[in-house]
């Protein structure tokens, strides 16, 4: 008796579970960025209209291969990507609904998708980390310049399956050729040798310590790591403040490759937004759209994560370098050249 | 005399095995579309390097975890100590912490920074880099600290069961104990050893945390790739495709050899009680249980609790988080009791009709453990879609992918309880006048209680762990203790990952206890 009783509440319990709906908010966003960058922006917006949102995080990648199976079935009302290839991918698949002109035209044009599909929220340069104390590393000017030998042994870089390697092995590509970027990938390898960093993060402590004498990551990992560090020697100091007056002396410093006339300038990639085509909630969708691209919505994501706003009347976040030159790739291309990218990267055989 | 009598019991066990084939089904469909000459771009550019890594890493880490596992065990079976209880406890802990902690908590101790790269430096200077786990030994390592117990575990419950007269007739022969232990006691641990060590290789084939993390190219992080990096199903499904081939030639290799071995022994025996440690033996033992503890147990723990402490400080452990924990105990319970439950048809059909049938259908409920979660989660996603469009995104969606990749656990532990039913006892309550139903009520059932609550608790530890295909199945906002560690530790916050990690730990005692409770009153 005590078994039927048993297997009664679990078969009870599983019918129950088959009928729950989620309480799921009034837009619901397939997130691929961290929730506590994300997070600031999303109350903003819900204490500003009302309007309730469920953030459904995992990596962009899984999260658009999860919207093109769900078709039509699919429950998210936007899709948040940190990456402008899936956003690209997305909209080609036709995954995506156009956003209204306005909304998309208040981001830089570089920023947004052609066809209006989706917009960029915040941008990111891939740039260099240089330990203050490294010698002979003047001659670096261009990221090509990290396939030197000199640098043997002395460069850190992240795996290659990183999702923002793999977007500036694209610019690159298509800025500079696949022939220059296939012997810069190779020049690199001899390099590292085996030895590569799993996090961005990692890469700019190793810089930091001086095991490495030059790192190649995002530039807002270099201002997190600044950050802590005048968070740990000075808790009271203000942070911004602190960077503006140049107070941080610290072990590293960053560097823009690939500036001055006849440079390439940097890749750039953004994170992005698009409101699915089979939402429900379109109209709210958008209204969530446009509050992100809004003045307000830009400063909040400039300030969490030391990124670039895509709108040219926000300001930066204070430190932050001005004024770079960015190489001539749109972001459109980072979509459809990626399988390329990445069978180069294979064919090299980069770690 | 092979008798292919199908009945009742076969059908319901039919059916259990055709849902949990479902992702194998999509697999064959989906790389049924792979014409002849990707097929041929697949076996020669990527499946020798595969095949290579994912066999070295299997042999490696078996080796790892059977010198662990065995040796650990034997020493608490065998010698009464202090602390002995304790450390039945700390062995089988590490099945609490999932492989992607593991290999992240390692990788962070490691650097140069961490507790581990920082003691290294200080001993031996720069002269010697600190070693690091982005190499077939890195991760050979982490999966065999994280599978060990496994062995730990079956050896260990065997050596406890073992009768003492065939030991002792060998002493009287006048074998040495190194004689014995090699001659008498290690044959008879022979299916215990061969049944954990296959529990520890579909681990390794179906591993995605540890070779995500660290990178290395195995089937199951290949077969992601594809999938997710390329949106190449087709070609992740025909990687899968082989990584089942493989895993079947290996189940079968294995049951074929454990077939041949059934030992049997009078039920009077008397069984080996410890014998108390020396003093000498006490310092050896917890010298070499301890250094295995401290790896597998202690660090990890440690590591967790600091970084939970700094969050706590911080006050990032918000109310969202208890909400996590629910949400992982649910869907590992849901799970657990519905795999118990449907393993039963499946392993009864095969102990009581042993046939080609029922051979054949114990195999196919293998698939679900071979098969790396997200391409589970994919076909059942794509089934579910076509067939029965109003469970998608339900709870009921995840807990049946679930209960598909862990049916085997379930079945294998019950099948295992189940060779103890002996006929006649069957036959002694049908001859009192009790139908099928009441004779599996009153008879079976409590029979194979033991067998059910460890395989309730195998499913239940492992579906806490989950991460791929709950990521991909899990209901919109729903999330899980493993999704927030993989959210947070992909981002680089280890302050948020360590609470996770460490309510995952935290969550996972009761059912251990569960677990060691039947173990000490099987003996």
């Amino acid at each position: 008796m005590r078994y039927i009783k048993q297997i009664g509440l679990v078969l009870g319990l599983l019918a129950g579970a088959a009928g729950v709906a989620q309480a799921a908010g009034d837009l619901v966003v397939y997130s691929g960025r961290s929730d506590k960058l994300v997070k600031p922006v999303v109350e903003a917006f819900t204490a500003e209209t009302g309007i309730k949102v469920t953030l459904h995080s995992a990596s962009s990648t899984e999260l658009l291969n999860k919207l093109r199976v769900e078709g039509a079935r699919t429950q998210a009302d936007l899709y948040l990507s940190n990456d402008a290839g899936n956003l690209e991918i997305g909209g080609q698949l036709g995954l995506f609904e156009p956003l209204p002109k306005a909304t998309a035209e208040s981001v830089d044009a570089r920023w947004r998708a052609p066809d209006d599909t989706w917009v960029g929220l915040s941008a990111r340069a891939r740039v260099l980390v240089v330990n203050r104390q490294a010698e002979d590393v003047d001659f670096v000017k261009s990221i090509f310049d990290l396939a030197d030998p000199r640098l043997q042994g002395r460069l850190a870089i992240t795996n290659s399956a990183n999702e923002s390697f793999v977007a500036g092995v694209t610019v690159y590509m298509e800025a500079a050729g696949k022939e220059k970027t296939r012997a810069w990938l190779q020049g690199m390898k001899d390099n590292v040798g085996k030895s590569v960093f799993a996090k961005h993060g990692q890469v700019v402590n190793a810089v930091a310590e001086g095991k490495y004498a030059v790192g190649l990551v995002n530039h807002y990992y270099i201002f997190r790591y600044l950050n802590q560090q005048i968070k740990d020697t000075d808790k009271d100091k203000d942070v911004d403040k602190a960077h503006e007056a140049g107070l941080v002396k610290d072990a590293i410093r960053i560097l823009v490759p690939d500036q001055g006339a006849d440079g390439m300038g940097v890749a750039w990639n953004v994170a992005g937004v698009a409101v699915s085509k089979h939402s429900k909630h379109k109209d709210l969708a958008k209204k969530f759209v446009s509050f992100l691209v809004s003045e307000k919505g830009q400063k909040i994501f400039a300030e969490v994560n030391f990124e670039y706003p895509t709108r040219a009347d926000v300001p930066t976040a204070p430190g932050l370098v001005k004024d770079i030159k960015v190489a001539d790739v749109p972001m459109s291309k980072l979509g459809p050249e990626r399988g390329a990218t990445i069978d180069l990267i294979e064919a090299v055989g980069m770690p | 005399m092979i008798k292919t009598k199908i009945g009742p019991l076969g059908t319901v066990a039919g059916m259990v095995v055709l849902i949990a084939a479902i992702p194998l089904l999509f697999v064959f469909y989906s790389s049924a579309q792979l014409d002849a000459e990707r097929w041929g771009r697949l076996w020669s550019t990527r499946l020798p390097e595969l095949f290579g890594n994912t066999l070295s890493l299997a042999i490696l880490v078996c080796l790892g975890a059977f010198v662990l596992g065995i040796s650990s065990a034997w020493l608490i079976a065998r010698r009464d100590f202090v602390g002995r209880r304790l450390a039945i406890w700390l062995m089988v802990l590490p099945l609490a912490i999932p492989t992607y902690v593991f290999a992240h908590i390692y990788s962070v101790l490691l650097d140069s920074r961490g507790w581990l790269g920082s003691l290294w430096i200080a001993t031996f200077g720069d002269a010697i880099p600190v070693p690091d786990l982005y190499n077939v030994f890195g991760v050979a390592l982490i999966l065999a600290l994280a599978s060990y117990s496994y062995v730990f575990l079956m050896v260990h419950a065997a050596l406890s069961r073992s009768n003492r007269s065939l030991e002792e007739a060998a002493r009287l022969h006048g074998a040495t104990p190194m004689q014995v232990f090699w001659r008498v006691t290690l044959p008879l641990l022979r299916p215990a050893i061969a049944a954990s060590l296959a529990v520890v290789v579909l681990h390794v084939l179906s591993d995605f945390g540890a070779v995500s993390m660290l990178r290395f190219q195995t089937f199951t992080l290949s077969i992601y790739l594809q999938m997710s990096g390329r949106f190449d199903y087709q070609a992740a499904a025909g990687l899968s495709l082989v990584l089942v081939g493989l895993s079947l030639t290996f189940l079968v290799i294995e049951r074929f050899f454990r077939s041949r071995q059934r030992f049997y022994s009078g039920a009077q025996g008397a069984l080996i009680r410890p014998k108390p440690a020396t003093r000498g033996e006490l310092v050896w033992i917890w010298l070499w249980l301890g250094h295995i503890m401290l790896l597998a147990v202690i660090l990890p723990l440690a590591w967790m609790l600091d970084w939970t402490w700094a969050a706590y400080r911080d006050q990032l452990i918000g109310a969202e988080f208890w909400g996590y924990a629910i949400n992982t105990v649910t869907v590992a319970f849901l799970a657990a009791s519905a795999a118990m439950v449907v393993a039963l048809p499946v392993g009864l059909f095969h102990v009581r009709r042993r046939s080609l049938a029922s051979e054949s259908f114990i195999q196919m409920s293998s698939v679900g453990f071979v098969l790396p979660g997200p391409v589970i989660a994919l076909g059942l996603i794509t089934f579910l879609l076509a067939v029965f469009s109003p469970l998608y995104g339900s709870l009921a969606a995840l807990v049946m992918a679930l209960v598909i990749r862990f049916l085997p656990l379930a079945v294998q532990s019950e099948e295992a309880s189940m060779q103890q039913l002996t006929p006649s006892v069957e036959q002694a309550g049908r001859v009192h006048g009790a139908g099928p139903l009441e004779n599996l009520w009153r008879v079976t059932l409590p029979m194979i209680r033991g067998g059910m609550a460890v395989a309730w608790v195998l499913v239940f530890i492992d579906a806490l762990k989950e991460l791929p295909a709950t990521l991909i199945l899990r209901p919109v906002g729903f999330d899980t203790l493993p999704v927030r560690i993989w959210i947070e530790a992909s981002e680089e916050m280890l302050e948020l990952a360590a609470p996770a990690a460490l309510m995952l730990v935290v969550a996972s005692l009761p059912a251990l206890w569960i677990m060691m409770r039947g173990q000490a009153a099987s003996r």
